[in-house]
């Protein structure tokens, strides 16, 4: 039987669309290498130039970390959101300091500092614009500038200290941490001139005992 | 040990008082957190004072409070009208107790009293003066015969 001749118009409209949508789906994909975007591999990447000439400028560490061991083996680590070495090059400044010191007889420090100042000459680190020292035996203390040595665990505020202790309300003229006299490996946390304590004793249990 | 019962009416104070600790020095060992303070030391609680050389912090068991106060050195204890010297001297604030020892002087306006050992509870304001107790008062004086 011959292919029956297509007379009613929907065989005739099957019958042109099987030719002319193959034809436009050609047409289309020729066009995805034609028309597209020419990519030139030897465009160089794009990026600000600000940063690398403020580099340049003022060379600057972000997120430095210093850590060392003192002479009686305390180890001291200290870290900054951002550090620049100074001119003549024995030392440097940092900016929201964060020191921890972990002496051998298992005490633990943390100090916070605004910013601070490395001297390696003198072996020393001097932080100011507000310091705030947490020891582990409870002590949450906050002066004015503390000095630091690199090479021993000598620990000094530059002025009075105020804050709270497991005793209570405490203040004092100046706070150093340092190695006891005389018994290695064992620490003191000295509070001196003028030292003043407030004690709050506790509730008096209700003495139905 | 017989004792000497004195009435310290004048050292009476509420032990739950905040206790106001003053001196040169504090050195708090850094492993263990025993605090001493060194250099005139001078205690407030409410009317009493306590001065002493030395005053060491003794913690209670979980070590948040104070249990006891060691004081040395030639110990001060005194409030508006008696005094109380003695070498040693140790404070159980919870109790309020204050032991005295090494020849104890004990000033009450005229009249003095001295021993070796000087217990006082401060809250209800009595206390035992114990060893060798000798005591020397003045009797009060009879009052003027009103008109």
């Amino acid at each position: 039987m011959a292919l029956s001749r297509h007379d009613n118009l929907h065989s005739r409209l099957v019958g042109w669309l099987k030719v002319l949508l193959p034809l436009l789906a050609l047409v289309i994909l020729s066009t995805l290498f034609m028309v597209s975007r020419k990519i030139d591999p030897q465009d160089a990447i794009p990026y600000a130039e600000v940063d690398v000439a403020d580099r340049i400028r003022e060379p600057r560490m972000t997120e430095p970390a210093y850590a060392g061991v003192t002479e009686d083996g305390a180890s001291l680590t200290v870290t900054a959101d951002a550090a620049r070495p100074d001119a003549s090059g024995k030392g440097g400044t940092a900016q929201t300091l964060r020191a921890e010191l972990d002496t051998p007889d298992g005490a633990h420090t943390s100090i916070v500092a605004q910013n601070g100042t490395f001297d390696d000459t003198a072996r020393q680190m001097r932080l100011n614009g507000g310091v705030q020292i947490t020891t582990s035996t409870g002590y949450l203390m906050t002066t004015e500038a503390l000095v630091s040595e690199l090479d021993r665990t000598e620990v000094t505020s530059a002025g009075p200290v105020a804050g709270t202790g497991p005793l209570g309300v405490l203040s004092a003229g100046q706070m150093r941490i340092t190695a006891t006299e005389g018994v290695s490996g064992s620490y003191v946390l000295v509070f001196k001139n003028r030292v003043k304590l407030i004690y709050r004793p506790p509730e008096p249990p209700p003495n139905d005992k | 040990a017989q004792g000497a019962n004195v009435a310290f009416g004048g050292l009476k104070v509420d032990s739950s008082l905040p206790v106001e600790i003053e001196s040169d020095q504090l050195d708090v060992d850094q492993a263990t957190g025993v605090a001493v303070f060194t250099g005139n030391v001078l205690v407030g609680q409410g009317e009493l004072r306590l001065s002493a050389a030395t005053v060491r912090v003794e913690y209670d068991a979980e070590g948040k409070a104070i249990s006891k106060l060691h004081a040395s050195g030639g110990v001060t204890l005194a409030n508006a009208t008696e005094a109380a010297e003695s070498s040693e001297a140790v404070y159980t604030i919870a109790s309020g107790s204050v032991v005295m020892t090494g020849n104890v002087l004990l000033t009450q306006g005229e009249s003095a009293i001295t021993g070796q050992r000087l217990v006082i509870d401060v809250n209800a304001g009595t206390g035992t003066m114990e060893g060798r107790v000798q005591t020397v008062f003045v009797p009060a004086k009879k009052p003027a015969k009103q008109p």
